[in-house]
């Protein structure tokens, strides 16, 4: 198209293509717009819709944070008039919280220690291998639990490992008697696991793509096993990847709600699980957003430390430094 | 409307939706989230003054209540089928019909007869025995095992709400027995998976589970059941005439016809005389009709449960979280 | 190249991770033949009559379609925004950028049934509650930090100078954004875009909270019908689910190549 307008109006009278103009008036607009002393904040400029989307949750907080300052009247189940701290109280006072807390905290480690060994190798076979066929068999196998959801993915795992279950079947074939492998913390914690899965993967892989190849023929050329060039060479360069799949699988790890209350059996409670409670079986929304915001505040000093610690840019991977 | 789903919203189609479409023109959409995910979006609704999103909510009355304390729900008493119900209807510790209750069930103690093979358990200290160990289930927040259990444990129902130790120390008895903890759709799946030999549920899951062809029985044991009914309400906010013929709705579940339809698919007795009950259901004891029926159902008031309701659920998640 | 030691390990490792992923998957596909009532695996006999369930039952296909509509306002809104935020983060130096990162984390330390009250009380206040766009926004915003990371990744790995050298040859600011950055980043934003699609397809608990009856999305759908009794019905949803991911993938690679996922410049 702008092609045959340049050489039509070429007759007429000389004008740059159609593209160039307009290019030029989008680079005119944006000089009136956005000139160019205002470059240093260009970034603030950038990531300002980003900031006011997540404001709509901020702004949600602010309500949570106003109904956890009121108890709730079972006279009349309606919020007290009075601002108070019982709720928190409540909190912490009560020892059932401090454990589920503490439960959360733990499979929310375990998960991603859990997740991360098994998607670096994946992710490293997925990245190296010769094989373009190969690579894909293994996105295509990454890519299908996406799409039928974290319920349907429980269910799916709720059968698999049920005392009549596939595996117990599996293990009675070589004479092991059937043993009850859900609704405790290590299922819970699979669970967990094989839903991260394929997150941490999709993060970890093009770290790792980055790092150059003859960099890993190196180190094994001056004498270093594959462990040695692994651990010296491949983790620390993929750090960045690590550690942004780490603060992903740990914080949603941390907030589930799905995998606790399908493979725990009911009493692998984590505090999304109490949240729950509060809010829809107790009808008691202050207890509710007390524990939802100490929730939130335990994730946010996790992130804050994590990143304080690895250096700014492990969300974005490496940005300027 | 909101509804329960599986056989809960078939029923209610069958015997009040579908009359109600045929007599008015008006069709029913059945919202299927749960009662207990729904009502902070009614109470949300109302306190905004918005619109609240269903017509009529099908409730258990304990739930009900809290929405009618709060004051989000509109007065039934004018509905002309009141008069023929009975008492059960009537919602107890409210000021008129706030709500009004349309049918009551039976926490029974739900069993697969092969894993007792020398008849019912008799009591529910039965299943203390060590052969149920992880074999057990309940509510997770406890419910419908609290009043049998303060029995079980010695007490009496007069202990209610003030004197609940025995209650406490036969709910850790049972944690030593490590039961599994779900909803309504866990019984089912876990029965059927032959996860589990015995549970206390609502006598509609387990006769839906036998149903579609899991062997199940089920039994009163000697301490006593909870009992307990459900109810429909109609939310405030609703423009006059939507309001107005969410009542109709609610007033055709009370009607002979409908209740007659409507809890044969569920095998639930109704609140107006006369109903035919289900077969095979006649004198079963999830199905009380006569008052001797009642001696050994437990039935403690909804204002009584609303009050003390959380501190049960938490005592109770206190003990089963350990 | 590596030693048989790795080699072994590493193809362990991977041939657990393929077994953990697909086999729920197809467990539920196989379940949607069975003859029986119930979920079962391995399958009861071998029907169709769930399949034939689903294509009949109008509620879901409307709720399916309304789902299509909200992941694509997610897309609409999470593309840009989130594009935008990830150049900002790895190609520009922003003050408090450790503090801004926690807070573009939020919506994955809010549990998600915090984001879903939180956001029916303000969608409420504003009176969008009940249209079904307010659900595609919900959903960018919970799933962010995915598309942010995506995009700041692919961009990271962007060699800065192309754009100087792209300036200092007399492209103007948006002709070096254009034609420069944007292509750079492409593999990121298509990633992204594509996860964001995925999980608004996929998500229940905030949508529970902001949908009614009329809105209904088909994740919701199912959770509401998991949570009463679990047909093979349900089974054959998923089982649909993932036959239009393979198209979806196969497309994908037809079109990109699904190497795409792998680059990061």
């Amino acid at each position: 198209m702008p092609e045959t307008t340049s050489q039509e109006e070429a007759s007429k009278a000389f004008r740059y293509p159609l593209r160039w103009r307009v290019m030029d008036a989008l680079n005119a607009g944006l000089d009136r717009l956005w000139p160019a002393r205002m470059m240093p904040y260009t970034g603030w400029a950038l990531i300002t819709p980003a900031l006011l989307l997540v404001g709509l949750l901020v702004l949600g907080l602010f309500q949570m944070a106003d109904s956890s300052l009121h108890t709730l009247d079972r006279a009349t189940f309606l919020p007290s008039e009075g601002y108070t701290l019982e709720n928190y109280q409540t909190v912490f006072e009560n020892a059932t919280y401090g454990r589920i807390i503490w439960r959360s905290v733990l499979a929310a480690v375990l998960t991603v220690f859990f997740t991360l060994l098994l998607a670096l190798p994946y992710s490293y076979i997925m990245v190296r291998t010769s094989s373009s066929a190969v690579r894909k068999a293994l996105l295509v196998v990454l890519f299908l639990p996406f799409f039928i959801g974290q319920v349907v993915r429980a269910y799916g795992l709720l059968i698999i490992l049920g005392t009549t279950g596939v595996a117990n079947n599996a293990l009675g074939l070589v004479g092991i008697e059937p043993i009850r492998l859900l609704f405790n913390f290590p299922a819970v914690v699979f669970g967990l696991v094989q839903y991260m899965l394929p997150f941490a993967v999709l993060m970890l892989a093009p770290a790792l793509t980055a790092i150059p190849r003859e960099t890993e023929t190196a180190a094994a050329s001056l004498g270093a096993n594959w462990f040695r060039t692994f651990r010296h060479v491949v983790i620390p360069m993929a750090k960045p990847g690590l550690i942004g799949a780490g603060l992903v699988v740990g914080t949603l790890a941390l907030t589930d709600f799905a995998m606790p209350a399908m493979l725990g059996g009911g009493s692998q409670d984590f505090i999304a699980n109490a949240i729950y409670d509060q809010f829809f079986r107790t009808a008691d929304q202050g207890l509710g957003a007390a524990l939802a915001l100490l929730l939130v505040v335990l994730g946010s000093v996790f992130v804050g430390i994590v990143i304080s610690i690895f250096g700014a840019g492990t969300l974005g991977m490496g940005g300027k430094k | 409307m909101r509804a329960w789903g599986g056989e809960w919203v078939e029923a209610l189609k069958k015997g009040v939706s579908d009359r109600f479409t045929e007599m008015t023109g008006i069709s029913v959409r059945h919202d299927l989230t749960e009662d207990n995910e729904i009502q902070p979006k009614l109470w949300a609704a109302v306190a905004q003054g918005r619109v609240p999103p269903i017509h009529v909510n099908w409730d258990t009355t304990t739930n009900a209540t809290k929405s009618a304390l709060r004051g989000v729900t509109e007065d039934l008493s004018d509905l002309s089928n009141l008069a023929n119900t009975t008492d059960l209807a009537k919602p107890v510790g409210l000021d008129g019909y706030p709500i009004v209750n349309t049918y009551g069930y039976v926490y029974v103690l739900a069993y697969r007869p092969e894993a007792f093979p020398d008849g019912p358990p008799k009591s529910w200290r039965d299943l203390l025995d060590p052969k149920f160990k992880g074999r057990i289930a309940l509510y997770n927040d406890g419910i419908g095992f609290h009043f049998p259990a303060q029995v079980a444990g010695g007490g009496s129902l007069d202990g209610i709400p003030d004197h609940m130790e025995p209650c406490w120390e036969f709910v850790r008895e049972i944690k030593k027995q490590n039961p599994l903890l779900g909803e309504d759709p866990d019984f089912t799946t876990w029965f059927q998976n032959g996860e589990i030999d015995a549970a206390c549920t609502i006598s509609t899951n387990a006769l839906a589970a036998k149903k579609n062809g899991v062997d199940l029985a089920w039994t009163v044991p000697a301490e006593g059941c909870k009992f307990d009914t459900d109810c429909l309400w109609v939310p405030k906010n609703l423009p006059e005439n939507e309001a107005y013929w969410a009542k109709q709705y609610v007033n055709l579940a009370l009607s002979q016809e409908s209740q007659q339809i409507w809890l044969d698919g569920l095998g639930l007795p109704g609140v107006v005389p006369g109903l035919t009950p289900p077969p095979g259901l006649e004198n079963d004891p999830s199905y009380p009709t006569k008052p001797e029926d009642f001696k050994h159902l437990i039935r403690i008031s909804s204002a009584v449960q609303v009050q003390n309701e959380s501190d049960w659920f938490a005592k109770f998640k206190e003990i089963m979280q350990g | 190249m590596t030693a048989t030691s790795q080699r072994i390990l590493f193809w362990t490792t991977v041939w657990f991770c393929i077994l953990i992923l697909s086999v729920p998957t197809i467990i539920v596909v196989g379940a949607s033949f069975t003859t029986s009532n119930m979920i079962s695996f391995p399958p009861e006999g071998f029907t169709f009559k769930w399949y034939e369930k689903i294509a009949l039952a109008r509620d879901l296909q409307q709720a399916f379609f309304r789902s299509l509509y909200v992941s694509t306002a997610c897309l609409i809104v999470s593309v840009p925004v989130g594009t935008l935020a990830g150049l900002a983060l790895s190609r520009f130096r922003i003050r408090f950028s450790n503090m801004i990162q926690v807070y573009l984390l939020l919506p994955f330390t809010v549990p998600l049934i915090g984001s879903g009250i939180g956001m029916m009380l303000i969608f409420g206040e504003w009176r969008i509650l009940g249209s079904l766009w307010p659900i595609g926004v919900a959903l960018a915003v919970i799933n962010l930090p995915f598309i942010i990371w995506s995009v700041s990744s692919a961009a990271g790995a962007l060699d800065s100078d192309l754009e100087l050298a792209a300036s200092s040859c007399g492209a103007g600011r948006f002709e070096t954004f254009w034609y420069v950055t944007l292509p750079g980043i492409m593999p990121g934003v298509i990633t992204g875009g594509l996860l964001m699609f995925v999980l608004a397809m996929s998500e229940f608990l905030v949508s529970l909270l902001l949908t009614d009856a009329r809105t209904v999305t088909l994740p919701v759908q199912i959770y509401n019908n998991i949570r009463s009794i679990i047909t093979p019905d349900l089974a054959a949803v998923s089982s649909v689910f993932v036959v239009i991911a393979l198209i979806v993938v196969w497309l994908l690679d037809r079109l990109v190549g699904l190497e795409i996922f792998l680059k990061s410049k």
